[in-house]
């Protein structure tokens, strides 16, 4: 692991357009400042590591039932919204 | 509210995969979810399809085209948890080029056991899937005090109770 030394607003660079800002030291807590494109997903390591195993138990979960080999597969080729959103419209 | 137009316009070729969990599907190109991130645990995995099955009208599976064995079940929040409010940082829905209500819907991922009363859904990060471009993305909701692993209640809450079978 590369270990850099920062005081107090320096930063670094992480390839061309990220860049992360130390903003405040108070005891052992770090304030971190990132700037990055927003196509870059940013998470807190511990959340994302939460996700990760939720989506794995997720994906390894028992069969629903036994129908679920036989036919009857529809894609939701159009994803129809009236179909999955019955929902408020979700404030973007 | 997208209208299917853009599939009669270019109805792709038909093409069959066979899927450990369910069996043959056939589906078009037109038709397949890309997340250009992957998901979180299977960030390899960029191609998707959103299956239904027949009498589990419930739950919408995100099945891998780059990997079949891996599907991950989700659901609409909004018929669980009818005040589901996720407030999504402006610049992951800019990243999935949404600039409209009616161009995105909102799933997520469910963890389905055979006991029904162990059944969970990740509120904390919902997925987000443009429907116009069909793009998707898992987006964290940073701050948020939802949980990766809430408790499906066997009757929605504050909602109307749908209609058909439990699961």
């Amino acid at each position: 692991m590369l270990v850099l030394s920062r005081k107090l607003n320096q930063s670094i660079m992480i390839g061309d357009d990220v860049r992360i800002v130390v903003v405040s030291v108070d005891r052992d807590t770090v304030k971190l400042g990132i700037e990055a494109p927003r196509a870059i997903p940013v998470h807190r390591s511990e959340v994302y590591e939460e996700i990760q195993l939720s989506n794995r138990a997720a994906a390894s979960g028992p069969a629903l039932g036994e129908n679920v080999a036989k036919p009857g597969i529809a894609v939701l080729g159009t994803l129809q919204p009236a179909k999955l959103m019955p929902q408020k419209k979700a404030k973007p | 509210m997208i209208m299917p137009e853009d599939r009669t316009e270019s109805q792709g070729e038909l093409r069959e995969i066979e899927l450990p969990r369910f069996g043959t599907c056939s589906y078009r190109n037109e038709e397949v979810l890309h997340f250009a991130w992957g998901l979180p645990g299977f960030t390899h995995l960029r191609r998707f399809l959103a299956l239904s099955l027949a009498g589990q009208e419930r739950f919408v599976w995100l099945q891998s085209l780059d990997d079949t064995a891996i599907a991950l079940p989700t659901t609409n929040p909004y018929d669980i948890f009818a005040d589901y409010d996720p407030k999504f940082p402006v610049s992951a829905l800019g990243s999935l080029g949404i600039a409209r209500a009616d161009d995105f819907v909102v799933m997520c991922v469910c963890i389905v056991a055979k006991d029904a009363a162990e059944m969970s859904c990740n509120l904390l990060a919902p997925i987000v899937i443009n429907l116009r471009e069909r793009t998707g993305r898992q987006i964290t909701l940073e701050g948020s005090s939802y949980s990766v692993k809430v408790p499906i209640p066997r009757k929605p809450v504050g909602s109307p109770a749908p209609s058909e079978a439990p699961v």
